[in-house]
């Protein structure tokens, strides 16, 4: 553990270090030449012409407009689901299958299916209390009213994406002016079962 | 390479392309970016975003940084294809450059010892801060979070209740005539944190596919459905 | 560019002590007071980083105070470690390099030694803000706003001097250690005056600032430590085993290659930016394979037949693990960018397992091994003068305490990716499963002090030695030199 002895020096210790002027060998000239077209391909694979808008998982800018939703109807469900995962996703989940004493399911219920939207935009304006069944089991909670939290579109993009993207859903859009007649009509507390099925569906 | 003033150019040289690259160039691509700049996917009229944050926001970002919360919590939503950040419910979406427009300092942290905070306004409350903030074994048994009670203060009750006192429950709760209250600092961060969303779809971050049921929120149990009763 | 390497040859072998122009001439002070100044802080910031690995052991430990919170001492233990130990023993060691090799005294010992103590003042108060609440909030930048000016005077101080001392060389050729010495000097005030102007002074808009101090960070590490540790491991390797360096274009290679694509990088996979700027940093990253690879052919080329002289020289053995781990620290960087990899590993314990290889493992062990054989010529002693039963903890327990801690942070932060990655395991399940490897890791962190406690008292034993017998006669005779 004593280096250095004097009786045993090593050798060249306290010259300074020279170096031999070796080339640099060949296989590393060409690993560095592979790496820096790799680079290149990679790039222009992920780089998306190093536009500003151009975020992964999108190539190009191109691919960035495409996915955005192109026509009036897309646009609603977008809007839809930018309400329903700000609100609606908190007590009927993501998935939209709702949890036990929380909130019901949307996905499959008879009333968010209904034929015709009324219901639907009823209980979204002014809430509901008192018990309900839906897909054949009951639910007794309350649901606050969203009438003065979001406008008629809102209201009509976010049922229209409930009933048309939302799990296996499969139903007709809802119009902004349908949400309209339903918030003329004033109600004072939430909506219950009995009043609901007055409304017609067909 | 034996002359000092061409070493010195090389250096210059290579330092100054990643200096190009890295600071200036992003400076000036979106170093310009502004509120009024975002478009919202699918909103009729355009929306201001993002919105700056409330005045106790931003002293609360300062305990924040202080208290370097930012090396266990990150806040950033990566994109679908990296991790499950979206499958936990962090965020709706990917992260964009736009949604740190008004914070000061940016703090995204880099590691993850618990979750990630870039939404974390959508999804607690204040009570539910604070509980965590003083005792955060208690709402999630096993969690490495220490405890901030330097935040909190616990005093005598004067005469009644005080509306802020934390509702603990009878083991750790003070003894009695005596009540556990948030000091500003602690009611700062909470309104911090609870700032902390990155709403709507932008046009660099449209709605994604839908994720399928399997994998969404699986951990949450969803509702013990009856078959369709139709 | 003739390539001639430096004719260093022609130097005469005598006894390399006698040289009159021999660094360990010029008046050691300086050079003591970075060393000394380096290993106190060193001793803190592993005290520190201790202190916040028991943290995860017992969440309620030391946690009434807001001083020792965990996000305080984490940030604190890695600014003692950046500001208090690996800039100055860099510049220290960097300056001893460019006194030797250019067969020059160094110039302005005074204010090198001013700078030194203006730095450490610096730096002590910084690390006392950081635990009172006034860090910045950016990783491995954690100064505080007033700290910045006060650093950046005395790197200036330092700097200078080193600039000068290089331009006093009595040495033509350069040897490539001069050029990484040369790298490191100039490449940190430009990104410290860069992400102080543009986090503190003016501070950037918005993600912007993230970008900044990542790159701040990547290239503090990457080619700031990088060169100034590469440097001693250049200068040693040969000089120990006694044969020249295998070839003085591949060092020239690494040189470059690793000063251009080292400094693009340090973005987190899936960062808030637009795709160029990740991209352009996994590019970065992936090509400082070249010179990772040319540093390692180089190196391994030259020790091939002396493998054995290893055991016989502390600083010969110290520095080639450096060389090890500096490569297996580097590949990690450069596997854990690709987009597949960094989709499960990033945003885990794994990069902090990177950092700390890259920290202490390389870093730190090429300091060390550079002080055990700088510290006894500037004190005119043998190197038997280091105690050997010490010097053997240190190595032992340094390795052992680094191999552990960066296998389990590994390991943990591997497992904790791939759990995540799976959204049906939830987050305190995985977090549970990821504390034992981060538990054991404590056990690294322990050793590492330990060793670090063995170096401080080893470094005090033989500092204090010519104190005792000598010391004001070498003062007095060294002190008319410098005037003249």
């Amino acid at each position: 553990m004593t280096p250095n002895e004097p009786s045993q020096p090593l050798p060249g210790n306290g010259a300074e270090p020279t170096a031999n002027p070796a080339p640099v060998p060949i296989w590393l000239v060409l690993v560095f030449g592979a790496l820096v077209y790799w680079c290149q391909l990679y790039l222009s694979a992920h780089a998306g012409g190093f536009s500003p808008v151009v975020y992964t998982p999108y190539a190009s800018s191109e691919e960035v407009a495409a996915a955005n939703p192109q026509d009036p109807g897309a646009r609603k469900r977008a809007m839809g689901r930018e309400v329903f995962e700000k609100t609606c996703y908190l007590c009927h989940q993501l998935n939209g299958l709702g949890k036990e004493g929380i909130a019901p399911p949307l996905v499959g219920s008879e009333w968010v299916l209904a034929p015709h939207g009324d219901r639907i935009a009823r209980i979204a304006l002014n809430g509901l209390t008192g018990p309900i069944t839906v897909k054949g089991q009951e639910w007794n909670l309350t649901m606050v009213a969203w009438r003065d939290n979001y406008s008629d579109e809102q209201i009509a993009a976010v049922l229209t994406y409930i009933r048309t993207k939302l799990g296996d859903n499969k139903a007709s859009d809802i119009d902004a002016a349908l949400v309209k007649a339903a918030r003329a009509e004033p109600h004072p507390g939430p909506e219950t079962t009995d009043e609901l099925l007055k409304i017609p569906v067909q | 390479m034996n002359r000092g003033p061409l070493l010195f150019l090389g250096l210059f040289i290579t330092m100054a392309c990643s200096w190009l690259g890295f600071v200036l160039g992003p400076q000036l691509q979106i170093g310009g970016l502004a509120q009024t700049n975002t478009v919202v996917v699918g909103d009729a009229s355009p929306q201001s975003y993002p919105l700056a944050q409330p005045g106790a926001a931003r002293q609360g970002a300062e305990i924040y940084r202080a208290n370097g919360c930012s090396a266990c919590h990150t806040q950033m939503i990566r994109p679908l294809q990296s991790g499950s950040d979206t499958h936990r419910g962090w965020g709706a979406r990917r992260s964009l450059a736009e949604d740190y427009l008004f914070d000061q300092p940016v703090m995204l942290g880099s590691v993850r010892v618990g979750p990630d905070l870039a939404n974390y306004g959508r999804r607690s409350d204040l009570n539910g801060v604070l509980l965590r903030l003083y005792i955060p074994q208690l709402i999630t048994p096993g969690s490495l979070m220490p405890s901030y009670r330097y935040l909190f203060e616990t005093r005598k009750v004067d005469h009644f209740l005080s509306r802020d006192a934390l509702v603990l429950p009878s083991q750790i709760a003070p003894a009695a005539g005596y009540e556990v209250i948030p000091r500003p600092e602690a009611l700062a961060l909470a309104a911090y944190v609870l700032s902390l969303r990155q709403e709507g779809y932008l046009f660099e971050a449209p709605p994604p596919p839908l994720l399928t049921n399997a994998l969404v929120f699986k951990t949450n149990s969803p509702a013990k459905t009856n078959s369709p009763a139709k | 560019m003739s390539a001639t390497p430096s004719p260093a040859s022609a130097v005469s072998l005598v006894s390399p002590r006698s040289t009159p122009a021999e660094a360990g001439k010029s008046c050691p002070v300086p050079f003591l007071c970075l060393f000394a100044g380096a290993v106190a802080w060193l001793f803190a910031a592993a005290l520190l980083g201790l202190i916040a690995s028991l943290k995860f052991h017992n969440p309620a430990f030391l946690a009434g105070q807001p001083w020792w919170t965990y996000g305080r001492v984490h940030a604190a233990g890695s600014a003692a470690f950046l500001y208090g130990f690996a800039v100055p023993a860099a510049l220290g060691v960097g300056l001893w390099l460019l006194c030797r090799l250019g067969r020059a005294r160094l110039a302005g010992p005074s204010v090198v030694l001013l700078g030194g103590i203006l730095w450490n003042l610096a730096a002590a108060v910084g690390v006392a803000a950081i635990l009172g609440g006034e860090s910045t909030g950016y990783d491995s930048f954690e100064m505080p706003a007033y700290c910045a000016p006060m650093l950046f005077a005395a790197y200036g101080m330092i700097g200078v001097c080193g600039l000068l001392t290089f331009h006093q060389r009595r040495e033509g050729g350069l040897y490539p250690s001069q050029w990484f010495v040369l790298g490191s000097i100039f490449w940190f005030p430009w990104i410290f005056s860069t992400a102080a102007l543009l986090l503190l002074v003016t501070p950037e808009r918005g993600v912007l600032q993230a970008l900044t101090a990542w790159w701040y960070a990547h290239n503090l590490s990457t080619v700031f430590l990088g060169f100034a540790g590469l440097a001693p491991v250049f200068y040693f390797i040969p000089k120990l085993v006694g044969r020249p360096l295998h070839s003085y274009y591949l060092a020239a290679l690494a040189f470059w290659t690793l000063a251009l694509f080292g400094s693009w990088g340090g973005i987190p996979g899936g960062a808030p930016l637009p795709s160029w700027m990740t991209s352009l940093g996994v590019v970065g990253t992936v090509v400082t394979a070249v010179p990772l690879l040319a540093v390692a052919a180089n190196l391994f080329q030259t020790v091939r037949h002396d493998l054995h002289k290893l055991d016989a020289n502390p600083t010969l053995r110290f520095t080639y693990v450096a060389l090890v781990f500096w490569i297996i620290a580097g590949a990690q960087q450069i596997v854990g960018v690709l987009p597949g990899v960094s989709a499960i590993t990033g945003l885990t314990w794994f990069g902090v397992a990177q950092q700390e290889l890259f920290r202490w493992g390389f870093f730190a062990l090429a300091v060390f091994g550079a002080l055990y054989h700088i510290v006894p010529r500037l004190l005119d002693l043998e190197e038997s003068a280091w105690c050997p039963r010490l010097l053997k903890a240190h190595f032992y327990l340094t390795f052992l305490g680094i191999l552990i801690s960066y296998l389990c942070l590994l390991v943990c932060g591997i497992g904790q990716g791939v759990l995540l990655a799976d959204p049906r395991h939830t987050f305190p399940e995985v977090m549970k499963s990821s504390m034992l490897p981060l538990r054991v890791s404590t056990m690294g962190d322990f050793f590492v002090a330990f060793g670090t406690i063995a170096f401080l008292l080893n470094f005090a034993r033989i500092l204090t030695r010519p104190c005792r017998c000598c010391c004001g006669a070498a003062c007095a005779a060294s002190k008319p030199r410098e005037g003249a």
